[in-house]
């Protein structure tokens, strides 16, 4: 009876089961438990705690420290994002480039992606250590006369900065460089050659065929970089003291957020708020452009989507 | 062709080349320089900048050791850690990548978008409300606490989806069914031994994320016996070790060298699998 009943269930559904459980309860419920702590004034040592409405929010955005942090992050990703994009796209159009003919793309690209791999927490100690005061970039900049004095490096903000950009900037451009470029290949040969018969140059090429037909590909790495840089964390908060400084230059949404849930009293009801606050602004942005950008791409490509969606569902069918 | 082309293809290249000898130099300075100084003492390390290493890493060693600092405690928990995620991962993310692939049913395109969407949620911000709800369940200060949210982990099942669909198994699928065997056991028996160059290249993904994952065990761990080895490496910046500077580039070196021997053995798995996990869409 149960047994038939069970079997009735398509047979998908069963296969989805532990995901769907376990995105309710580890994925879901916890947003959810978020949300309702972000209402509260909960602390991790009270055993009570009130409902306070809004009072965590109206507090966060007329406090200086949370604009700041939100300030930060957007200025660290931003200024990482671009030469990111920059060098991938670049080097991608160097490497399938016929007439240069680059050698060794596979080492190249093997090379630059290993950064990626490296623990953050280590390779934010190790920046800490290679920057500072008796650190080897001293050594280095004093002893080839580019500087007179040793600098404290960890103590101007705009090094901070600089160096919290640059570390992300090398984590990461050698992953966009491998999925541009994958998505570079994919584009078929006949329309280039079609276009040098037409006369056009490189750059048209680039502008009228790889550009449009990156476009998904671009949004994909846009959008997942946001989501990611929004997050930031390991890098600024170990590189100085975990509170962001100096100045709390490099203090980004995450560490804010930590600096509340590990305070003397352990706000967690303020901590979630910023939680919140972050999750929505970066949820809007990253969902908006994905939409936005997709749904005028597929105008645009329509009949080839079209086709492609029927040979998909010839091949499932077969 | 002419030779003026020749010429300016030539001189191209080469300036093409220098950027690549530059990024390649940005790149691997601060790596090499890490594992130099690790080898070094710390006299050395002050009196200069090498690019060749030394022959005190033991000394190093003994050093990083001596200051209470349990470092293979760290390096075996870790260990367990990132084995027993990903194994969770690849079981459970390649389960339901094949129950959207291989079977048909309502709600199947809403299940695929939906997938892709919490790719593109900051989940991270929700880890107030996930470490309150493990406190009340008793498990923070628990691997558990770290381990059973992958066994929904949207990233890992989106590669899983895009690696079944390139595969062919339509056909085995069916054989296996004329063949009277349960659709679970089609799963195990057929399915998991011909995707396992995907199951390594997700297994490899999932190893390293959770061998570099800082965060949340950061905010779940607490006893200092289950510090993971990120953990470790944090307090190496502290107090204990503020001169020692050989003993704390070997310590952040033994944490990033383990990583570097696995990519340099299946560096081809992890690129390809990058381009996967992002080309079509």
């Amino acid at each position: 009876m149960n047994l038939a009943k069970f079997k009735k269930i398509p047979t998908g559904y069963l296969f989805l089961m532990p995901f769907i459980i376990g995105f309710l309860a580890f994925g879901l419920y916890p947003v959810v438990n978020t949300i309702a702590l972000s209402f509260t004034d909960t602390t991790l040592m009270s055993k009570s705690s009130h409902f306070v409405g809004i009072d965590n929010f109206k507090r966060l955005f007329a406090d200086v420290v949370f604009m700041r942090a939100v300030g930060n992050t957007w200025l660290i990703w931003i200024l990482n994002f671009i030469p990111q994009i920059g060098i991938a796209l670049l080097l991608s159009v160097l490497f399938t480039n016929a007439r240069l003919k680059i050698k060794g793309i596979g080492i190249w690209r093997a090379v630059f992606f290993l950064p990626n791999l490296l623990m953050p927490a280590a390779v934010a100690a190790l920046f800490n250590a290679l920057f500072a005061y008796y650190g080897p970039v001293n050594q280095f900049m004093v002893r080839a006369g580019f500087l007179s004095d040793a600098m404290r490096y960890l103590e101007s903000v705009g090094v901070t900065r600089g160096l919290v950009v640059f570390i992300q900037w090398w984590t990461w451009f050698g992953q966009t460089l491998i999925i541009v470029m994958a998505g570079m290949t994919s584009i078929p040969v006949q329309l280039y050659e079609a276009a040098m018969v037409d006369g056009a140059n490189a750059w048209q090429m680039f502008r009228r065929i790889t550009l449009p037909l990156l476009k998904p590909i671009l949004i994909f790495v846009f959008v997942t970089s946001l989501v990611g840089g929004m997050q930031m964390f390991d890098i600024p908060f170990l590189l100085t003291d975990g509170r962001g400084s100096p100045a709390s230059s490099i203090q980004t949404n995450n560490i804010l957020m930590y600096m509340k849930f590990a305070s003397s009293k352990g706000h967690i009801g303020a901590a979630s708020s910023v939680g919140v606050l972050v999750f929505i602004m970066t949820s809007i942005c990253a969902l908006g452009i994905f939409y936005f950008l997709r749904d005028r791409d597929e105008i645009d490509v329509k009949p080839s989507k079209k086709l492609l969606s029927k040979k998909n569902t010839e091949r499932t069918q077969s | 062709m002419n030779n003026s082309y020749k010429v300016n293809t030539y001189i191209l290249r080469f300036l093409v080349y220098i950027l690549l000898f530059v990024l390649l130099t940005v790149t691997l300075v601060p790596i090499w320089l890490l594992i130099v100084n690790a080898t070094r003492s710390t006299t050395e390390i002050q009196q200069g900048i090498s690019i060749f290493p030394s022959t005190h890493m033991f000394e190093n060693y003994r050093l990083l050791l001596s200051k209470g600092l349990n470092l293979p405690r760290g390096f075996a928990n870790s260990l367990f850690l990132a084995v027993s995620s990903t194994v969770v991962t690849v079981y459970f993310s390649l389960l339901t990548a094949y129950g959207v692939v291989v079977y048909n049913f309502p709600g199947k395109k809403i299940f695929s978008n939906f997938i892709i969407v919490l790719v593109m949620i900051p989940m991270q911000l929700s880890i107030i409300g996930f470490y309150r709800f493990m406190s009340k369940i008793g498990l923070t200060d628990n691997y558990a606490a770290l381990i059973l949210p992958l066994i929904a982990n949207a990233g890992a099942v989106f590669f899983g989806k895009q690696y079944l669909e390139g595969m062919v198994i339509q056909d085995l699928i069916d054989a296996a069914r004329i063949d009277g065997a349960s659709e679970l056991a089609i799963f195990h028996q057929v399915m998991l031994p011909l995707a396992v160059p995907g199951a390594a290249t997700m297994g490899i993904f999932a190893f390293v994320a959770s061998w570099n994952n800082f965060f949340n065990p950061f905010i779940l761990i607490s006893s200092i016996g289950k510090y993971t080895l990120p953990m470790l490496v944090q307090t190496l910046r502290g107090d204990v070790y503020r001169t020692e500077y050989g003993a704390i580039y070997l310590g952040l070196a033994l944490s990033i060298v383990p990583i570097i021997i696995i990519y340099a053995i299946f560096s081809r798995y992890i690129i390809s699998g990058i381009a996967l996990g992002a080309v079509k869409e």
